[in-house]
């Protein structure tokens, strides 16, 4: 029997999700309704009797002191009535624990089959026509990727029926099936590859032919039962060499040409050269480096007793069909990585950036999801999946760019912290030995997430499947994180990895090389539902789940954690020394590889890389003249997109949980200006911190992405640095996005230029990390960031990202009661700016608000800069600066007037005293972004000290801290530039998205 | 000094946070804490390894998500409660024990009914803590007004104190009759108010979320059952507050240093314990 119980807040309470509805649909489409009310549903598909059907609705489903509920339909007066559920098979967590309550309260456990499921109901009172109700409907409440919805009017309303029984319930009458794959030609198997949407590269087809045709391998097959591939080894072998897996472009061959000079290089893999080479040598130098190059996060030393995790990741393709599910399954999949590194790790942070297109974009071109809306939900599904693990969220970023219309970007990281050692080994190592069990842990394994990793491997079009879009749960994850920290202290855990991309195939898969064999009943996998193939349940990507080997000896204790803590954990196979990953479903053999078959040489992906220097593409500096109206213009500056405050994202972030928060995301006197870095203490008996930090430059990316990268390294150092953070400690980790760079002479025509922009930023990577001393703990690349998007006339269009890469930095603080905020503090402090100011205009913020590109890119001058961070370091550990500040995107005005705002406290600055490459004009001064610079403010007493450490360092004092609110500037000559009060600078600074909660 | 050990028992589990940094904050009060699954009190364990609620002096019911918070912040979490240990809770109740609800545990204590507990009636659901009227999670430090006349054994020497919530759904509301009955009894403990002690009347930021009088935390009549959406757990150290770095160099240049780096949060742990130990050791 199925029932449905409708609950709503009652009359006279305000409806918050009713109202932010209405606002949207006013901010989004200009729609002006009277009133928005929401009605929960529950559709309770199981036997319940009357009593307990009254039981759980008064006891569990209805408060009633602020709402009322009904079996039958409760919408009262309305002009129209939106009902919008989950399509089948798409993640309801609310369903579960609405069961799982249900279950606890009556004493009874669900059968097979019965479930319950959630929807809502949108009351809507307003004078709107159908179509408009169906945009609020498609566009604002509803993703038809992931759910349902229906309409109706006041008049074609069944008050006694209502919306009826809708049960979203997965039924698939399909009896699983392993299918067997010709192979006769590599052509046959290419089409074959096309049709079932393989996705098997076609220059590793003949490789893969020639291993089933191999006479031995077919004698070990026979043995088995097994003669021509089935789909399952074919998925296997697919996932395994999906670029997103195995990172084919970064470890391919490209051939690299600067056509102005005719310079040529040939670059042998660039993982191997540019991050795995570097990231050695410093290994070798700094000893608190742990783990790195191997695992799903590296590994830092914390403290003696301690060591730290790290990762990053992208998670750009579905988010961009579904920013709400992307963006929480992007998050909560990043904190499994840490859970998975070394025998597990306890998450501390996460961190955020999004590249989106503009908020208010209104042109010709028809993205998936308007950039509006995509932004909100990604918002909103990194807040629920780090607020509902309980892990901090106190750092982001967030870039406007129409480039990323075609595919959005969305970022995260995550650190983790755990015990250097368990028993008697570091908890960095972990292995799997012939006889250790293996068991999935977590949720149950449904169609969900089925070729994601291979669709994100693609181009975005309107035909990508949508079944990769899957919705994140921090709520059993959280159980499962719990779960497993207290079995790795416990000693239970002899290997752990996360099911991520492909999901077993690739956890099992990576995980048996060390003991070289497995064997796996795939009939013992927990499912969703019945009706699976077996090849799905082999590589579906169904979320929050780990594989574990555990030694049999310890079974009896880990599956009595598993059940205290409520998490699911099956034995589903056992690793062996056989040297073949076995996988059986119901006692028959369905796949049957050798270990060794995916280290055999596959060919490498190869590359033409083209660099067409800057001048050689046109770039120039453009022809204006001094601005008369500065004041203006850094008013107008600080109310850019890219500049001004996205405060309300942050707030929505728990960045306090774990009681550790030193320095918060927003800081200052009125606690609303960004800070450079976070940092967080992990260990509350410990007063040593984390500081963490990121940056994002892709605008550089249209002059030359060298220097793109190594700006961007030397900014997220900066910022660590201003903090307190420890030089000799900066961990890095390398996100790459990138715009396919498989050159194409119709659909990738400028494929060759962005494989050398590629190649150029792996340079910067590999020489910034070795002259700052920066290992890569971690690292992903995300290529394919382009979209073909709809125009006017009905025709496709190309759009590619601008090149990202996002740098992250780790690093140490060793008392965080050292630690700084970057406010000035006090009237009467001196400022000072610490690096100097080139002619690097090229890029910048300036610029763009000129229209302009411009040539001269901010060139980073290592071997200048370093001296300056050690005396800075000193400095602060000696005391003697009370606020710092890393120069970033908008120069010294932009940066001055934070410090200024932060603080609510004027500023007077004499651009003569600012250590400056000579002939600048004021706009340079003030606009230009060149890298290593610094704005600190110091008591004057501390004076002679400062300048004793920076002496003989591009240093100057530049001003003083005033009492007035005045921000006031000089040019060289002493005559004022800059007038402006610091709260009216400050006010512009916050209107463009001042209105948002 | 065993007999002494003032017991603090922090639950966990199905999504529950806060719990580390909740027992380091009991700790550092001077309690004995132990972190115990909420499975631990209700599943019937093997001879000897039983946890006990009557073992201990202090329930508390820290932050988080419990059952994702998807049926009404707390529902879920004060139904299992109830359902599976609601006759260990009356009698720890009436021994006189403590009880703290914090966030998420202060949702679950008027699901529970142990909030607001009129004339001692313990099963009733009288108050409600809802949606915040911005309609989004919010993170922010609030000032709090603490009320000099309650009977809350938790704020005892407390006039004021800063803290941060982190909630979505922290809106205090009840019928008028039932708000002034709070107000009557003085169980209402902390209200938000601006930096001067002055209440928020409704207004935002300080009133993060449309609380009806500006209440942020209610207790039982004894005042021995506290309930809050404020984190004091989340203030155990100075480096906590949001101005603390201006703080450091404002005492600085004064000449003088931190001398005390607890963070203010404690106070209210340590009133717990000192309760505990006034009233069961003395």
């Amino acid at each position: 029997m199925v029932s449905r119980l409708e609950i709503r807040l009652k009359k006279e309470l305000n409806d918050a999700e009713g109202a932010g509805i209405r606002r949207k649909s006013r901010e989004y489409f200009g729609f002006e309704v009277n009133d928005i009310r929401v009605i929960r549903m529950l559709t309770i598909d199981a036997d319940l009797n009357r009593d307990q059907l009254e039981q759980i609705r008064t006891e569990i489903f209805t408060n009633p002191v602020i709402e009322e509920s009904s079996y039958s339909p409760v919408a009262g007066k309305f002009d129209w009535l939106i009902w919008v559920g989950f399509r089948p098979g798409v993640r309801d967590t609310a369903g579960s624990t609405a069961a799982e309550a249900v279950e606890d309260l009556l004493g009874i456990k669900f059968g097979h089959g019965q479930a319950v499921y959630t929807s809502k109901l949108f009351e809507i009172n307003g004078t709107l026509d159908e179509d408009q109700v169906n945009k609020i409907a498609g566009e604002l409440l509803a993703n038809n990727i992931i759910q349902q919805w229906k309409i109706y009017s006041a008049d074609n309303w069944q008050a006694d029926t209502g919306v009826g029984f809708l049960v979203p319930k997965v039924v698939l009458d399909h009896e699983p099936k392993v299918s067997t794959i010709s192979i006769r030609s590599d052509e046959e198997l290419k089409n074959i590859s096309f049709e079932r949407n393989l996705a098997l590269q076609e220059r590793d087809i003949p490789v893969i032919r020639e291993y089933f045709m191999k006479k031995d391998v077919l004698k070990d097959r026979k043995k088995v039962g097994l003669d021509l591939p089935t789909d399952v080894e074919l998925e296997y072998i697919s996932q395994a060499r999906s670029d997103h897996c195995n990172h084919n472009t970064f470890r391919g061959l490209f051939r690299y040409v600067d056509i102005l000079t005719g310079y040529m290089e040939p670059v042998d893999n660039l993982f191997k050269s540019c991050i795995e080479a570097p990231t050695l040598k410093i290994a070798e130098q700094k000893d608190w480096v742990v783990s790195v190059l191997w695992d799903n996060a590296g590994v830092g030393r914390f403290d003696n007793d301690h060591y730290y995790v790290i990762t990053g990741e992208t998670h750009n393709s579905p988010s961009n069909m579904e920013a709400y599910g992307g963006a929480i399954t992007g998050i909560v999949g990043i904190y499994r990585d840490p859970m998975g590194t070394g025998k597990g790790s306890k998450l501390i942070l996460g961190m955020y950036g999004y590249c989106v297109g503009h908020r208010d974009y209104s042109g010709d071109l028809k993205p998936h999801l308007h950039p509006r809306r995509l932004l909100d939900g990604v918002i909103e599904g990194v807040r629920d999946g780090g607020n509902k693990s309980g892990i901090p969220t106190p750092f982001g970023l967030l870039l406007f760019d129409e480039s990323y219309l075609g595919k959005c970007l969305v970022f995260v990281t995550a650190l983790g912290i755990m015990p250097s050692m368990i028993g008697n080994e570091s908890s960095h190592v972990k292995a799997t030995s012939p006889g250790d069990l293996i068991i999935m842990s977590g949720g149950k394994v449904g169609k969900d997430g089925i070729h994601g990793v291979t669709a994100a491997s693609e181009t975005f079009s309107e035909h990508t499947p949508a079944g990769h879009v899957q919705i994140g749960d921090p709520y059993t994850q959280k159980k499962m994180h719990d779960f497993l920290i207290e079995a790795r202290d416990k000693g239970l855990i002899s290997y752990i990895t996360d099911n991520g991309g492909g999901g077993l195939s690739s956890s099992i898969g990576e995980s048996a090389r060390f003991s070289n064999g497995c064997i796996v009943d795939l009939d013992k996998v927990p499912l969703k539902y019945e009706g699976l193939d077996q090849w799905e349940i082999w590589v579906s990507e169904s979320q929050e789940r780990m594989t574990i080997a555990v030694k049999p000896g310890h079974l009896e204790s880990f599956m009595e954690l598993s059940e205290k803590h409520a998490v699911e954990s099956t034995v589903i196979g056992e690793y062996r020394d056989s040297g073949y990953l076995h996988l059986r479903y119901k006692g028959k053999t369905c796949a049957y590889i050798r270990m060794d078959l995916l280290e055999s040489d596959f060919p490498q992906w190869e590359f033409d890389a083209e660099w067409i220097p800057p001048e050689t593409r046109g770039l120039t500096e453009p022809v204006i003249d001094e601005p008369s109206n500065q004041g203006s213009l850094l008013a107008e500056i600080l109310a850019r997109p890219n500049i001004c405050s996205r405060n309300w994202i942050a707030r929505q972030y728990d960045h306090e949980v774990q009681g550790g928060s030193v320095i918060k995301p927003l800081v200052g006197k009125k606690r609303d200006i960004p800070a450079d870095a976070a940092v967080v203490r992990p260990l509350l008996d410990s007063k040593k911190g984390i500081a963490v930090s990121q940056a994002l430059n892709p605008f550089y990316s249209e002059i030359d992405t060298y220097h793109m990268a190594a700006a961007t390294m030397d900014e997220a150092v900066r910022k660590v640095l201003s903090v307190g953070g420890d030089p000799d400690h900066l961990g890095g980790v390398d996100n790459f996005c990138w715009p396919t760079v498989e050159y194409h002479p119709a659909k990738n025509p400028d494929g060759r230029y962005k494989a050398a922009q590629l190649v150029r930023a792996n340079w910067a990577l590999r020489d910034i990390c070795l002259s700052y001393g920066i290992p890569l703990l971690s690292g992903k690349d995300s290529m394919y960031i382009d979209g073909n998007l709809e125009g006017r006339f009905g025709e496709r269009r190309k759009v590619s990202g601008l090149p990202a890469f996002l740098f992250t930095v780790s690093s140490m603080v060793t008392d965080i009661s050292k630690c700084l905020t970057m406010e000035a503090k006090f009237p009467g402090d001196l400022v000072y700016v610490v690096g100097e100011t080139r002619n690097e205009l090229g890029g910048s913020e300036y610029y763009q608000t000129m229209g302009s590109v411009g040539l001269n890119i901010p060139v980073l001058n290592a071997g200048e800069v370093w001296p300056q961070y050690l005396a800075l370091h000193e400095a602060i550990q000696e005391g003697l600066i009370s606020s710092c500040h890393a120069v970033s995107r908008g120069g010294l005005a932009v940066h001055l007037a934070m410090v200024s705002m932060g603080g609510e406290l004027g500023m007077d600055i004499d651009l003569q005293n600012i250590p400056a490459s000579s002939g600048l004009t004021a706009t340079q001064m003030l606009y230009s972004e060149s890298c290593g610079r610094f704005v600190l403010t110091i008591a004057p007493e501390k004076k002679e000290r400062f300048e004793e450490i920076f002496r003989n360092m591009k240093t100057g004092q530049a001003g003083i801290v005033t009492e007035s609110t005045e921000f006031s500037v000089k040019d060289k000559n002493g005559r004022p530039l800059i007038r402006e009060d610091i709260i009216r600078l400050k006010n512009c600074w916050k209107s463009p998205f001042g209105e948002l909660i | 000094m065993m007999m002494h050990q003032v017991k603090a028992l922090i639950l966990t589990g199905y999504g529950l946070n806060c719990d580390y940094e909740t027992d380091y904050s009991f700790r550092s009060a001077g309690a004995q804490s132990s972190l115990i699954h909420i499975n631990e009190l209700i599943m019937k364990q093997g001879a000897g390894s039983e946890v006990r609620l009557e073992d201990f002096h202090i329930l508390v019911l820290g932050g988080g998500f419990s059952w994702a918070d998807d049926h009404g912040a707390g529902v879920v979490m004060a139904s299992k409660l109830k359902h599976n240990l609601g006759a260990q809770i009356d009698s720890f109740i009436g021994e006189g024990k403590l009880v703290i609800g914090i966030c998420n545990g202060f949702q679950a204590l008027v699901n529970l009914g142990l909030l607001p507990g009129f004339g001692y009636k313990y099963n009733e659901r009288r108050v409600a803590l809802t949606h915040n009227d911005s309609g989004n999670f919010i993170d922010a430090w609030v000032n709090l007004k603490v009320n000099p006349g309650s009977p809350c054994v938790f704020t005892r020497g407390i006039s004021s104190i800063e803290l941060p919530v982190r909630h979505g759904e922290g809106k205090f509301y009840a019928q008028e009759e039932d708000i002034d009955t709070l107000i009557k009894n003085n169980q209402v403990v902390m209200q938000y108010a601006d930096n001067q002690g002055k209440e928020a009347r409704g207004k935002w930021p300080l009133n993060p979320n449309g609380s009806l009088c500006d209440i942020a935390g209610i207790c039982d009549p004894t005042g021995r059952i506290f309930g809050l959406m404020p984190h004091p757990e989340a203030f155990n150290h100075y480096t906590n507050h949001p101005d603390w770095t201006f703080e450091k160099e404002r005492i600085f240049r004064q000449g003088k240093h931190i001398t005390n780096e607890e963070g203010d949060g404690i106070k209210i742990f340590r009133n717990a314990v000192e309760y505990i130990r006034d009233t069961f050791y003395s």
